[in-house]
């Protein structure tokens, strides 16, 4: 059952991402589903586990964007990993605190990117970036993503389903 | 897992030097794109019904408009037909070859930015009708990036802010020639020499020096420059003509 979800995910991940969060748009900025969906790995496993589920992640979305293959994964990674602690030790999947969290592991993302990419090909505007697109996905994404893992976390039997395939085994 | 994140970053790393790997492109377009033309089917449908019904009393007052905006092209139209035969009669004067005619495709987005590092789109049009890589993508106000892998029934579109996007422009003021390069919402015109004429406001526009786009195509428009002594460029950026956020449509240059 648990590979079966995570098949499902990683096929899944993409088309979602894509199509579904397009309506959802505002002034062109979309939320940022598939870190939403590590982070609540994260909570719901551990810190390896959504570790690995992030790099899987993240590597679906860079083969299937234009993207340099691992960047996202390295990314993802990372954030299955912080959620995974913080899922140990601070928060649960209905806090409200998420909407933080969420927020900064989406700004978190964003900047290593912008500075990877700095890195590797210089004029990055990074100020116009963080103004633009990078803080107000954020917001977005920890506005969006904790009304997400509230309904789930409220639909007792959907949140059973998703808690028991998870933590099986 | 560090062993995992290092051979992540060597990876990149590598691509950085070797040019972007294209491992399994193709069989995730082909999943990805069925899906999201499952995924929007709904959304498309729910669009077009309100297009098409409920805002129905909008139409009068939108076809007085577009019949003023049709008698105002018209107009122009015929200057530029003018113009055109006046060019055509000099080139073959000049003995210039002759410029090929211009044919596109249309076709709908379905899809857009998947991952936070890249910029780029999904069109519900392939291979079989002749979208193929490397195929210039434009709307009306301008370009909008290239094919990077097609399907028969769906592509890829690398948008000019994408990271790895290249386009060889000149500044349509000046014929100053440089190579845009996409850096995530904004662009970076690159190897521009120091003592360049380039101001903020200059319209770039397709040089047709990367054979993949045609001369004379709205690109971006220059919205900073700064120059620094000790490098022998001056570091310029541009907004893309198009806004690129709000696509729905675009047209792909077929020859």
């Amino acid at each position: 059952m648990k590979t079966r979800v995570y098949l499902a995910m990683l096929l899944l991940i993409i088309p979602v991402q894509a199509s579904l969060f397009g309506p959802l748009s505002l002034a062109g900025i979309k939320p940022d589903l598939s870190l939403a969906l590590v982070y609540s790995i994260g909570l719901l496993t551990g810190p390896a586990e959504a570790a690995f589920a992030g790099m899987a992640v993240g590597l679906v979305l860079d083969i299937g964007s234009a993207s340099l293959i691992g960047m996202n994964a390295m990314t993802k990674g990372l954030i299955g990993l912080g959620a995974g602690l913080l899922g140990r030790q601070v928060l649960d999947i209905a806090s409200p605190m998420n909407a933080v969290f969420l927020s900064a592991f989406s700004l978190a993302e964003s900047i290593i990117i912008a500075l990877l990419l700095q890195t590797f090909y210089g004029e990055v505007p990074f100020f116009s970036l963080f103004l633009e697109r990078m803080l107000p996905q954020a917001l977005y994404t920890g506005v969006l993503g904790t009304l997400l893992l509230g309904f789930i976390s409220r639909r007792k039997v959907l949140g059973a389903l998703v808690r028991r395939s998870l933590l099986k085994e | 897992m560090l062993g995992l994140f290092l051979v992540l970053f060597w990876l990149v790393t590598y691509q950085v030097k070797s040019g972007r790997l294209t491992f399994m492109e193709k069989p995730v377009l082909a999943v990805s794109a069925a899906f999201e033309r499952i995924v929007t089917a709904p959304f498309r449908f729910a669009d077009s019904a309100i297009n098409g019904y409920v805002f129905l009393v909008r139409a009068a007052r939108e076809n007085e408009r577009l019949k003023q905006e049709m008698d105002r092209l018209r107009l122009e139209n015929s200057i530029a037909g003018e113009l055109l035969g006046e060019n055509e009669r000099l080139r073959d004067l000049l003995g210039f070859k002759k410029l090929p005619p211009l044919s596109s495709v249309a076709a709908q987005i379905i899809a857009k930015d998947a991952s936070p590092s890249s910029r780029t789109i999904t069109l519900d049009k392939g291979s079989g009708d002749g979208v193929v890589k490397d195929r210039a993508v434009i709307s009306a106000g301008g370009v909008i990036g290239k094919v990077q892998a097609s399907l028969p029934g769906s592509a890829k579109v690398i948008l000019l802010t994408d990271p790895g996007s290249t386009i060889a422009v000149r500044v349509q003021r000046n014929r100053e020639e440089g190579l845009l390069e996409g850096k995530l919402e904004r662009c970076a015109l690159k190897y521009v020499s120091y003592y360049a004429d380039i101001q903020e406001g200059d319209l770039l526009v397709t040089s047709g020096l990367d054979g993949i786009f045609p001369k004379g195509l709205p690109v971006a428009t220059v919205v900073s420059v700064s120059k620094h002594e000790a490098t022998a460029f001056q570091t310029v950026l541009a907004r893309p003509v198009v806004r690129l956020s709000r696509l729905e449509e675009a047209l792909v240059l077929v020859p």
